[in-house]
């Protein structure tokens, strides 16, 4: 790209680096900041700074903080007879949004995928362990993902956990409400037949 | 580009994007093949959430002629893999198969007879059969079915019958039992006993059922599990991943 400066080009190339911008959405966005005001623009790098030098994971949790414990961890109205087990940062916020839990939470920060490279030495479960075995909960809801790396995760957690004296639950899973039967998949039904319900 | 439809494994489901995935499937009908569903990390969309992991689907995509990936229009879910209980070795041995499948078959390849031997291993994982005889089973067949089997009577090197008495010399890197004569100066040799080469053979055959009725002692399966761990870390010229997983299938 001759006709750009050093600059530019180096902001695009590093706009093109983010997940899902292509080089024609880099070049936009590279127009659109230096269309912008200098203050607005210095904004997004300074944000982009604060969240690096800021961010970091909680020490009991591993969820985002930017102190030693997250906001949760530190709030002393949750519940700290439950503790329930994400993958992600982002599926704990997915359950905060809904509003129905006040549990503490731990985030495994990933899950376990051998095909992938991803071993369990690699996740948080060591400090997970470490949690319950020190802790007083009294039940770990196990939340990863329904997949079958997401079970294999929760499954060799449940194994490493159960010379502890707490109740190992996991999410329900199978019918959508406001769906109708005849159109749910076998595997759905089964499912929502296996984990029914006392009415 | 042309519209198909194929019965398909999922073998691997990387995220790409928001909501899309790039995936490799092992088709009856075309071999393995690398696709893009757009909007397959979605709930709700054309593919109803079937391609998770080693999950057997009814697949509609559009076949790309150059090296690009296919696009991945309909997944319907016939059946996921899913161990029963606690039983980890057995999901183990099922991300086994999914990973022999990807690393010893090319793409656009077709093997029906590997397709149903690799959906008939996962059904029986899944039904919680025994991982350690299953597993070993899909190896044989596999290699059998693809022409990397070993020679188990013939000398690799010279083609004489090699006597199938006490132990017998195995070329990792010959591909077979080795007669006396050709042994000589040969590296990547392991003994193995005669009985072990038979249940092989017995194991490796595609066809007939008599390997269920096997009577296989423990100490028999391990060399049988060493020797072929040691076979396949050959032929791929890589430890496969899941052999640090499946340690417990040998004793």
């Amino acid at each position: 790209m001759p006709e750009l400066t050093q600059s530019v080009v180096t902001l695009i190339g590093e706009f093109a680096k983010l997940p899902g911008i292509g080089r024609k959405s880099a070049e936009r966005l590279t127009y659109h900041v230096l269309r912008v005001h200098k203050n607005e623009a210095l904004a997004l790098a300074e944000a982009i700074r604060a969240v690096k030098e800021n961010v970091r994971y909680c020490s009991a949790c591993y969820n985002l903080a930017e102190e030693e414990l997250c906001d949760i961890c530190k709030d002393s109205r949750r519940d700290r007879d439950v503790l329930c087990v994400v993958e992600q940062p982002r599926d704990l916020i997915a359950l905060e949004q809904a509003g129905v839990y006040r549990g503490l939470y731990h985030v495994l920060l990933g899950r376990i995928a051998p095909l992938e490279g991803i071993n369990p030495d690699q996740l948080t479960i060591d400090a997970l362990v470490e949690r319950v075995r020190s802790g007083r909960f009294k039940e770990v809801i196990m939340a990863t993902n329904p997949t079958v790396e997401g079970d294999g995760t929760s499954l060799h957690i449940s194994n490493l956990l159960g010379e502890f004296p707490v109740q190992i639950t996991r999410l329900a899973r199978g019918i959508t409400t406001g769906s109708v039967l005849e159109f749910a998949n076998k595997e759905i039904l089964a499912d929502a037949m296996s984990g029914r319900q006392k009415f | 580009m042309s519209s198909e439809k194929a019965a398909a494994i999922v073998l691997r489901a990387v995220d790409f994007s928001e909501t899309s995935l790039v995936i490799t499937l092992f088709t009856r009908e075309f071999g393995k093949i690398g696709a893009l569903a757009k909007g397959g990390r979605r709930l709700k969309g054309p593919f109803e959430s079937a391609l998770d992991l080693l999950a057997l689907c009814r697949i509609v995509f559009l076949h790309k002629t150059s090296d690009t990936l296919d696009l991945l229009t309909e997944a319907k879910l016939l059946r996921r893999f899913r161990p029963p209980g606690k039983n980890l070795l057995n999901l183990y041995a099922g991300y086994y198969v999914a990973e022999l499948l990807d690393d010893l078959t090319e793409a656009n390849d077709p093997h029906p007879r590997l397709f149903d031997l690799a959906d008939e291993t996962l059904a029986a994982l899944a039904a919680g059969e025994p991982a350690a005889r299953r597993t070993i089973r899909f190896e044989l067949g596999m290699l059998q079915l693809l022409g990397l089997l070993p020679s188990l009577d013939d000398c690799a090197e010279c083609g004489n019958r090699v006597p199938a008495v006490g132990r017998i010399a195995f070329g990792l890197i010959d591909g077979g039992v080795l007669c006396p004569a050709c042994r000589a100066g040969k590296t990547g040799v392991v003994s193995v006993h005669a009985g072990v080469l038979r249940t092989m053979s017995q194991l490796a055959d595609a066809e007939g059922n008599a390997w269920q009725r096997l009577e296989i002692d423990p100490r028999s399966l391990g060399e049988l599990r060493g020797v072929l761990n040691r076979y396949l870390i050959h032929l791929l010229g890589k430890k496969p991943k899941m052999h640090e997983y499946l340690g417990a299938m040998s004793s």
